[in-house]
Order: structure tokens, then sequence, then C-alpha cells
């Protein structure tokens, strides 16, 4: 507020020592611009003049209308909400900073309002915790993944705790109860199920849910080479920090099809059991919480994409 | 007019305007179309004059269709339109002029809307195909089959904009569909066809109402001429009722709500593209043979009686005891303007005015309670008087608090209702233990008899694992699902409307919100009406006279309320003079995306991109969108930026330099054409201009063209007769025997200062009221019954008892019982003549044998014994006098039709016994005798 005030009183001050600037400045207020608009645009204009020294005051020039036009780039994107490509919005963002807008109008773009409409229509396989989850992988600038989910406060200490299985345990009964019972329902355990949508109904109707985090195949490290150029994507399933599953597939929901089928595969031994258990992760060995049945394993565990107990989790899922 | 509520509106008020149309279908025989000859009577019983099609109603649904696939490449597009086009022909059968008008260049008023549309068109056609190659990799990972991609471009829709190359390709083709008819078609000899393609100016329906404006203005213009104007939009019933032409109509497709579209991913009915499935596809009828026919395919028209609602009109609007005389004309005009508050396509509507709420009735009534204190009309040929307006703008305000809160409370009553409607609905879903597929259960008497039951144990087995295989998006989690839905909606977050219009202190809310200014900001709201007001007089001078201004527009995105419209009588006074249209390049850097910059040359496009361009700042990437109370994002405001001309034409300046010629000739304003055929009277008089290569637009002579006047000039590059043109389409042939001829058209022109009256013309003769006079309960004299069509006097279908018989007798036992004598639907006589008679296994008669035919009169027979082949290559004229005849008989055609079955096939058959039949009868029987009971087994 303050600084507004300082902003604006730079304006009119320098406009009243220069008066002929102050009639040929306001000769760009468009008809339809409202006071607080306009005197934002006016002081956008008048900081970034001297960036264009061809600008000569009274006399049109095509640096004139650039200027004019990235401030009306500007103008439109804070009050009407306007996106542009990433280069002009660049520029804008440096030509206007300083300049303070109190109180401007919050719009949602069409995009937004699309991506809304279709969350909340669509039902099963993109139900919405999943979506924005799996969104933060892939683009995590450094290409190691986190799922937002393992912002959870009490992950945020490197390496799971000693007590961890124990306290999951109980969670993981009642879901071997509810999916036992779906499965009985669906037909049994099978090639043709929407194992995603079986193993969600079921965390969720624990008052779980689900975390998925994607990566595509050729950036996990630790693979044999025979695999390394291959595209696809790989999904790995977590339910409160607790490792599922991985799977493969050439895209998203494929993958997290197969990891859920992984998943279930669990659930048909007579129980399942909540272990640390060490496991690759980003090229190192760590300790995992790992949901198992109880049956004797053949092979290693996959390598995690995700690592929900590092004391940086905390970033990732706030960013 | 953006308002599709207004045409439902008005049909459910005023349904007797409302007449469907009789459409004679071109019959096939062997593969070969035979097509209708439209010089013969028009079935509607009704003759036409004119016909005007407003293009960009026909060119985007044969583009993009919605309701069928969509056409592969340009050229099946053209061919589309062509036949859309004489579908149009084929109803209507104009006897004098066909003008076709497509969108030139708009009105700086209306690209605000057209950007919004190219922004938003552009966004979803980027969208869906995303869409698409998403759901086709699931499909197809799922194992599920898809028809392979077509390896096509995605149509942009935005490319019907003047200036692209598609709508120069376009005028192109239809000037060879033009030549084509009016060398070949008999139904096109004695028109007159006026082509304004997108080269030329204004918007389509506005480049018409200008030629009948300016035809009706001068002397020689044939007061009773018949309209027809084909096109959707409610605007068209607006403009059609400013012209004061006493024979009104408008054809339009039949609006069908909630028609099922085709999956965009596997063309199939009843899913969508988000539950494709892309399985296997079922058979459509046994052998699949109904795979591409979509279930009651083709749409229907309808024609729009503007006399019938001037009737309707006439009735809402008198007034008795009036401090001055009561006009009609006037205060049709009047009720135009009114229907521009509820909304067009240059203003937003006003917040508290929604057509369905009634807002047209409401307008009515204050504008008769109002009248009183007026003193007169508000508005005079297009002219609007600001000081009576003012007084029922302050009546709506009064009232607008109360309608805020009453919409509020039916909105809420509403949501309420549509809850207890699906849990009743979800009551009465059917039990879980009936049985589906062949075993389902079938209503008694119903028209499908039910099939033997196939393969029961494997139907059995299906039944069984069902409930096993119901993974996937249905089954054992689907009842989940649907109990979860029900759940959710209830507490489904609507976006939450923080102007509340229901609540005090709305108006500074929605001043704070839509414009971001503060209700104390009076100069702003002020400003905020001036320009409305100046809207509201714009639009209605662009209906009445014309273009007042290329310029102007209403510079907001929303409107102000009713209440703020105070002291504007001199907040408007004229608009600026002599303003030209944008050239078309010009105008599509003024309405594209950048996204849709391909159709522009590489150095203009790049200052849509450019972050150093001088104009970036009209290409937003992504907009704002303001559902404004609505609940889909089509319906809301685009927040886009608007154009300023200032700098749009200094910036182009630059890169007009850049144009190649081919573009600097698109970018260059065109000239309407005017086309006749060889005998036309009109034709020696162009081709005299010809010869004499006169430079000077030269004036029509009235008395050739029923009055038509106007100024021609010669065609670059012209279409002669005798001169052979070229077909654009390679699927079409060239036209080597042309006898059309061609010449630039301009309308009459008049004085800048011009007042094109708002009146009856003096001779002007009204049609018969259809509309049941008001005291003819009440008196019960007179002679009034309802009308159906245009035709009071319809002739009613009779069938005797034979000709039951007959019936009964060739549509065969399947739909025997004791209704089997009842008349059969109105379509019957297409269905009836493809299946009973199907199968003549010899060759058909050459055409010779066919025309020796001509003019024979109809004789009776029999039902021949066996083959009956040729019988449904019934020449032309034949056919359509029967089937006129038939119309006439209201439709029920059977009789017609029939009787020329037994004639034609008949006389192709040569039967001989039938020959010693046909002596017996006598041949201007209409209907044919009943056949003798003993050929009835052998048949």
């Amino acid at each position: 507020m303050a600084e507004e005030r300082r902003g604006e009183d730079i304006v009119s001050e320098y406009l009243g020592q220069n008066p002929h600037l102050a009639q040929w400045v306001e000769s760009f207020r468009g008809y339809c611009e409202t006071n607080k608009q306009w005197s934002a645009r006016r002081e956008f204009i008048l900081r970034n003049m001297e960036a264009f020294p061809t600008i000569e005051p009274g006399i049109p020039s095509s640096s004139l209308d650039r200027l004019l036009s990235l401030s009306m780039v500007w103008a439109n994107n804070v009050f009407l909400g306007c996106r542009y490509p990433q280069a002009v919005m660049d520029k804008i963002k440096d030509m206007g900073q300083g300049i303070v807008v109190e109180d401007a109008p919050v719009r949602s773009t069409r995009d937004e309002i699309i991506a809304k409409g279709k969350r909340s229509t669509s039902s099963g396989p993109d139900g919405d915790n999943c979506v924005k989850k799996a969104k933060v992988g892939p683009n995590d600038g450094d290409g190691r993944p986190a799922g937002k989910a393992a912002a959870r406060p009490a992950c945020q200490k490197p390496g799971p705790s000693p007590q961890a299985p124990a306290q999951h345990q109980p969670f993981f009964n009642r879901l071997y109860k509810a999916v036992a019972w779906k499965l009985v329902s669906a037909g049994g355990f099978g090639p043709n199920l929407d194992h995603y949508e079986i193993l969600q109904s079921c965390v969720e109707s624990c008052k779980q849910s689900l975390s998925c985090v994607f990566v595509p195949l050729k950036d996990i490290p630790d693979l044999p080479a025979s695999r390394v150029q291959k595209e696809g994507q790989v999904c790995e399933l977590r339910c409160s920090t607790v490792y599922m599953g991985t799977g493969y597939g050439r895209d998203e929901s494929a993958a997290r099809a197969m990891a859920s089928k992984e998943a279930l595969k669990a659930f048909q031994g007579r129980k399942v059991t909540v272990k640390i258990c060490r496991r690759r992760y980003n090229g190192t060995d760590v300790e995992d919480v790992m949901l198992l049945d109880d049956q004797p394993r053949s092979q290693g565990f996959p390598p995690a994409l995700s690592y929900p107990f590092q004391a940086d989790s905390g970033e990732d899922g706030a960013s | 007019m953006g308002v599709p509520a207004f045409f439902r509106w008005l049909s459910r008020k005023y349904a007797s305007i409302v007449v469907h149309c009789l459409e004679e279908k071109s019959k096939e025989c062997n593969g070969v179309r035979i097509p209708v000859d439209t010089s013969k009577p028009n079935p509607n019983e009704v003759e036409f004059d004119n016909l005007y099609l407003d293009m960009n109603g026909i060119i985007h649904p044969c583009t993009h269709p919605e309701d069928k696939a969509a056409p592969k490449n340009e050229d099946e597009m053209m061919v589309a339109i062509f036949e859309y086009m004489d579908r149009l022909f084929n109803i209507v059968r104009p006897r004098r002029v066909l003008y076709m008008a497509i969108d030139g260049v708009a009105p700086r008023a209306k690209m605000n809307q057209q950007r919004s549309r190219r922004f938003r068109a552009s966004k979803e056609g980027a969208e869906l195909t995303e869409e698409k190659a998403k759901m086709r990799e699931e499909v197809i990972q799922r194992g599920g089959y898809l028809p392979p991609d077509e390896i096509k471009e995605r149509f942009d829709s935005n490319c019907i904009t003047p200036g692209t190359e598609f709508m120069d390709n376009l005028a192109q083709c239809l000037r060879y569909y033009v030549s084509e008819r009016l060398s070949n078609d008999p139904g096109w000899t004695n028109i007159t066809v006026i082509l304004s393609d997108a080269s030329v100016p204004g918007e389509g329906e506005h480049k018409i109402m200008d030629y009948i404006r300016r035809q009706r203005a001068q002397p020689h213009h044939d007061p009773n001429t018949h309209h027809c104007l084909c096109g959707a939009d409610a605007d068209l019933i607006m403009l059609g009722l400013a012209t004061h032409e006493p024979n009104f109509t408008i054809i339009r497709e039949e609006f069908k709500p909630n028609k099922p579209r085709p999956c965009a991913l596997c063309g199939q009915m009843g899913h969508e593209i988000k539950e494709c499935q892309g399985t296997a596809r079922e058979k459509q009828g046994e052998h699949d043979q109904f795979a591409d026919t979509m279930p009651g395919s083709e749409q229907e028209f309808i024609f729009i009686r503007l006399c019938v609602l001037r009737e309707y009109l006439e009735k809402e609007l008198t007034m008795a005891s009036l401090p001055f005389p009561f006009d009609f004309e006037r205060s049709v005009d009047d009720w135009v303007f009114m229907c521009f508050f509820v909304g067009n396509d240059f203003l937003p509507h006003l917040p508290s005015l929604e057509i369905r709420e009634g807002a047209i009735d409401r307008l009515v009534g204050i504008y008769k309670d109002v009248v009183h204190k007026t003193g007169g009309y508000l508005t005079h040929n297009g002219f609007v008087d600001l000081e009576r307006v003012e007084l029922i703008m302050q009546a709506v305000g009064v009232a607008e608090d109360n309608i805020f809160k009453k919409r509020k409370d039916d909105d809420e009553g509403f949501k309420r209702r549509m809850k207890e409607k699906k849990k009743r609905l979800k009551a009465e879903r059917p039990p879980a233990y009936l049985t589906g597929g062949q075993f389902a259960p079938q209503a008694l008497g119903g028209r499908n008899r039910p099939e033997a039951v196939q393969n029961a144990r494997h139907q059995a087995f299906d039944m069984r694992m069902q409930h096993n295989q119901a993974g996937g998006p249905s089954g054992a989690q689907e009842a989940r699902g649907m109990k979860r839905k029900a759940e959710d909606s209830d507490s489904e977050p609507e976006p939450e409307d923080v102007v509340r219009l229901w609540e005090d202190g709305w108006k500074q809310r929605y001043y704070k919100t839509k414009f971001d200014v503060d209700a104390t900001d009076e100069d702003f709201k002020k400003k905020v009406v001036r320009s409305y007001v100046e809207g509201l007089c714009w639009v209605l001078r662009y209906y009445y006279q014309g273009c007042a201004s290329w310029k102007w527009y209403f510079p907001f995105h929303y409107a102000p309320f009713a209440s703020d419209f105070k002291d504007i009588k001199g907040m408007f006074s004229d608009f600026e003079k002599d303003t030209k249209p944008f050239k078309p390049l010009e105008q599509l850097m003024g309405v594209f995306p950048a996204a849709s910059g391909n159709f522009l040359p590489g150095t203009w496009r790049e200052l849509m991109s450019s972050p150093e361009s001088p104009i970036i700042d009209f290409y937003p990437d992504d907009f704002a969108l303001d559902l404004n109370g609505k609940k889909y994002a089509w319906q809301g405001v685009a927040l886009l930026p608007f154009v300023d001309e200032r700098r749009l034409r200094a910036a182009l300046a630059d890169v007009y330099p850049d144009l190649s010629q081919e573009e600097a000739r698109r970018n260059s304003l065109g000239s309407d054409m005017l086309f006749v055929k060889k005998s036309h009277p009109l034709c020696d008089f162009i081709k005299e201009l010809y010869l004499a290569e006169s430079q000077e637009p030269t004036e029509m002579p009235a008395e050739l063209c029923h009055g038509i006047q106007g100024t021609l000039t010669l065609d670059g590059d012209p279409i002669l007769p005798d001169k052979p043109v070229q077909s654009p389409i390679p699927l079409l042939r060239d036209i080597m025997t042309n006898s059309a001829i061609g010449a630039k058209f301009l309308d009459p022109q008049f004085a800048n200062d011009f007042v094109f009256k708002a009146i009856l013309l003096p001779k002007a003769k009204m049609p018969a009221p259809v509309l049941k006079p008001g005291d003819w309960e009440a008196g019960n004299r007179g002679s009034w019954r309802p009308q159906l069509g245009f035709n009071s006097n319809r002739q009613q279908a009779h069938l005797n008892q034979s000709a039951f018989r007959t019936l009964g007798h060739a549509t065969g036992r399947s739909h025997g019982g004791q209704y089997s004598n009842a008349p059969p639907p109105g379509n019957y006589q297409d269905k009836y003549r493809g299946q009973p008679y199907r199968g003549g296994s010899q060759p058909s008669y050459p055409h010779s044998r066919e025309q020796s035919l001509l003019g024979a009169p109809p004789r009776m027979n029999q039902f021949p014994r066996g083959g009956r082949h040729g019988w449904n290559q019934a020449t032309q004229d034949q056919r359509s006098t029967f089937q006129q005849q038939m119309n006439r008989a209201d439709s029920r055609g059977g009789m017609g039709s029939y009787n020329q079955h037994h004639n034609q096939r008949n006389d192709d058959y040569r039967n001989p016994r039938g020959g010693q039949q046909q002596q017996g009868y006598n041949p201007a029987r209409s209907y044919p005798p009943p056949p003798e009971p003993r050929r009835y087994n052998r048949n």
C-alpha cells in the first residue's frame, strides 16, 4: 500500500515537472480503461520509456507502439487475466517490476476452467487426487520426481521411522479386507479388471488416498542396459508413504494400471505385511517402507521412483 | 443473434408461425440418381419468388458437421455445400432470384464477438485433437478396435473468415456451381442468381437485407414479392420483420435439442469421446448394412412465416385509446428494438433481461404501460427516440431488484426439483433381476416382433459372466459410481458467484467485479451507459438502414443495468461518417488468435507472436473466462482485449509490401456477381455489354428482370455462354456446354442521407390471415378453420376401402392385424418404394423408352405378376405430377405414388394381360381401381 502510494506520487510528481508529457501520455488512455487501470499502465509506460530511446514525445513511431503494446500486455495480464507466450510474459515481468497494483481482480483463465471441468466430470480412472500429483512428477526440473503427497509432516525426517511398519499395519489389514471383498464382487482377480479403479476405491473406502508418481522410463537410473532407450512411463503407487507397486506402460494411465495390478497381487496371499526393506533409489541404497505378501520373494525390488522420507521432500511437495 | 433461446421462445409462444417443409426427395434407380425437377410447382403449395441464402449457415454445418463424420477434404466439403443448396433449392423452388451471400468483412461492432468465437474455436480444436490422441492410445492399449486415423489435417473452422484461401476457393466453386445449375437444371432456367462472396464487405444476412431494402426503395420493385430467407440465426426474424414486406418466410433446419452426436473418435453414436471403448463395432442391421446411416439422419426443414408472426404481434401490440393513432408497422419496429435489449451480436444483454425469464413479455408489458407517457413510438425508420427509451429503461430498472431475487429463487427451486427428480428416477430403475439382451422382456403389440432366441446357451453364459467381467469402467464399480455421483452433486461446489445480484448492494458488487471500478465512479458508469446507448442506436440503424459506422463498437465486456440509463437523451447524436471497412486480411489480423496464424502471410503472422511486435497485446495465449452465472464454459464471457485500430493499421503498413500478388488480390474488395441463363431476357443485354466492351457501369433495365434494378459492370474473367467452365473440384466435371452468363452487379445506390422507409409499400397485399379471429368463438360466424400449411384450401386426402385393401396387400402381411389398413406414416412413400418391389432382376429400360412415355395419361392396371423392373424409373415429369397431387392430398401420399407405380410398371412390363385390363378403366381417374381379388394370391 505504502509502496503504491509512492509509485503514484512519483508519477504525478514526474508529470508535474514535465507538463508537455502529461498531455501526450494521456492520449494513450483507452476509452474503456478505469482510473485504476490507467494509472497503473501509465506508470508502466513512463517507467519503461527510457528503454526505448527512439521514442520522442508527440511523435508516433513503431517503438512507441511497441511500448504501448507491451503496456497493454501487462495491463491485460494484470487486470483482464490474459496469458501470453512465455517470451512475452518474461519480458513484461521484468518491465512491470516495482509497479504495485492494489486489489487486482482475480480471474480464472479458460484453460483453468476447462481443466477443472474435466476433473470434476471425469469419473474413475482420472480421479482428481491422482491427476494433480501426476503432473508434479514429470515436470520436476531435475528429473527426480516427488509426489505432492509426500509433503505430509510425519514423513519429513530422513528415512522411515522404525515404528512405521507397526503404525501402518492396521490400516493395511483393513485394506486387505476391503480388497478381498471388492475382488469377490468383481469376480475374482484377473487380467480384465480395472485394477487401478479397484485399488483406488478400496483405499478410499478406508479413508486414505493413493499417490501415483510417474517417471519416463528413460529417466530411471539403475535399469538393465537393454531397456534404457525404451519409451514409456513408469508409475509407482504409494499409500500413506508405504510402497505398493510399480508398473510400466506406454503412457501414464497404462503404467498406473500396471502398477495397480502389481499392488493387487500382494493382496492375493493370506495376509499383507508392512516391512522396511532396502532398495535402490536414485543410484543409492535406501530404506523404504513396503507392503509385501506372505510369499518369499525371488527377485529384488524394482528401484524406487520417489522417496518420501527425505529431509528435502517438504520443499518438493510445496513447490 | 447470439440468443439461441430466442427462436425457441418465439416458436413456443407463437406456434403457428412454424410450417413444416415438404421435401420431394430425389430417387435413385440402379445407382443412378434422378434429380427432382424443381420447375414443377412447389409441393408446399406456395410459390416463392426470391430465395436468399445466408451461406455461413450452410458452410459451417457442411464443413464440420456436429452430427456426422466430417468430410475428408476440401473437395468433399464443397460437394456437401452444393448438395445442401440443392436441397434448399428443391424445397423452396424460387422463381425469380437466388441470392447467395457469404459473410464478408464485418463491421467493427461484430469483431469482438468474432474474436471471442475464433479464440475459443482454436482452443477447442486443439483440445479435441489432444484428447482424441490420448483416448486413441488408451483404447488401443486396452485392446479395443478403432478405425484407422484418416491422415487428414484438422479442419480449422476459423478458415471460414473472409480473406482466407478457403473462402477464395469457395467463391470459385460457387461460380462453377451456379453456371452448372443454370446450364443443366430446368428449375434454374428463369432464375437470376446473385452471388455475394466473402470479398464483398458486410455480414451475409445484412448484405441480403441491403439488397431487399434497396430494391424496395426503387419504383420498379414488385411489392408482393415473396421472399424466402434461409438461415438459423434468430436475428433473421428481426431482419425479416424490419423489411415490412408482406410475404416473408424464413427457412431453417428444424431445431432438435440434444441431438445425439457421434463419438469423435470411433464415430459411433451413444457415447462421448471420454467413454469411448473403441470396441468392435456392433453390427447395424443383420449384415451391417446400416452402418453409415444415422438413426433419423436427415435434418428436416421448417418454414417460419413472418406474416403469421405479424398477425400474432398485431394481436399483442394493438393498443386502444392511444393519444396518437396506432400504427402497427411502427409498433413492430419498436418490438424489434426491444428484442435487442435481450441480446444481439453486438452488445451484451442487460443483466436483468433473460429471454428464458420472459423478458420480452415483460418489455412488451412495460411498453404498453409506458406508451401513454412516452406519447409516441420508440423508433422511426431505424432511428431511436432516446427520451422515450429512457422511460422504458427506468420501468425495467424499477423491477430489476425483484427480477434478480426471483431469479435466485427460481434457480434454487429448479435445483431442488432436479434433485427430487433424480431421486425418483433412481427409485424407478428396473430391478436387477430383469434379464437383458435377447431375453429382455418385450412389450406386447410392440412394433418389432421379438426374434427367435438364438444361441441361448451362449447368451446365458454371457449373462452369467457379465458380472465377472464387469471390470473396467462399468459393472461392479458402476453401482458405487452412481451412488457417489448422486451424493457428490449435492455438494458439488458451484463456481462462487461473487456478484450475488439477489442481495443488497448488488450494483456495487457488479461494477466492482465486472468493471473493476467503485460504484462511486459515476463517470465510468456513464461511459458504459453512453456506449450502450450508442450501441442500441447503431444496432437499430444497422437493421433498418445499413451499417452506419464500420468503426463503432461497444468497448466493454458487460452491459450496465437498466436503472443506470438516466439522462440518456443527449448521449448520442450521430456516428462518424464515411468510415471504411477493414480489408479482409486486416480483419483476419483482428479476429484470429496466433494459433490460426497459418492463414496469414509469414511476416503478418510474426506480428501475432513476436515479443517485439507492436500489436502483441492483441494475441493472448489464454484468456480469462467469466462464467457470469452460467454453467458451461462456452456460455461464459471471454475477457479478450480489444483491438486498437490505429496500432493495427500502423503495424500492418510495414508488412503490406510483403503480400504476394495472390494475397493482395485476396485482400482486395470484390463485387457481387449476377448470373442468368442464356434463355433469360437479361442475357442478351449482358452479352451486348461484353461485345461493346463498355467499361462504364450500366443500369439494368428493370423490365427484363421482374423489376430488379442495379448496375452491371463487366467481369474480368467472365462466365459466358458456350465458353467452357473449368471445374475447380476434381470430383466434378468441367462444363463443356455452358449456357450461363455473369457480370458484376451493384445494388441501386442512393444518396448518403437517404432514409429507407420502414413502411408497407402502397400496393402490397397482405396474405390471408391464419390465426383465429379474436371474436370467432363469441360470434361463431365467419368461416375460419385451422391452417397447417401455406394454403388454407389444402385438400384432405381420402382413401376408400379398396385403396386400403390395396395398401394392405402391398405392404405385406408383416404389418397385418386389425390396424393394417390404417394410413401409413408421412414419409411412407419412400420406404414403401424401397422394399416390397426391390429386386427386379432385369436391367432397366433405356431412357428413350421413358421419354416416350412422357405425357401419356396415366393408365390404370392391376398388379403384374412377375418382375417389376423399371417401375421406379418413372420419368421425372410424370412422377412429380403425381407427387403434387399426392402432397396436396395431405402428404399421405400412398395413393399418388402407388397409383403411379402401377402405371409405370405396367407400361414397362407390357404384360399382355395387363394390356387387356387397361381397357376397362378410365385413365382420368385419380385412384386406382381395386385389383381383382384373384390376383392377390399371385403376388
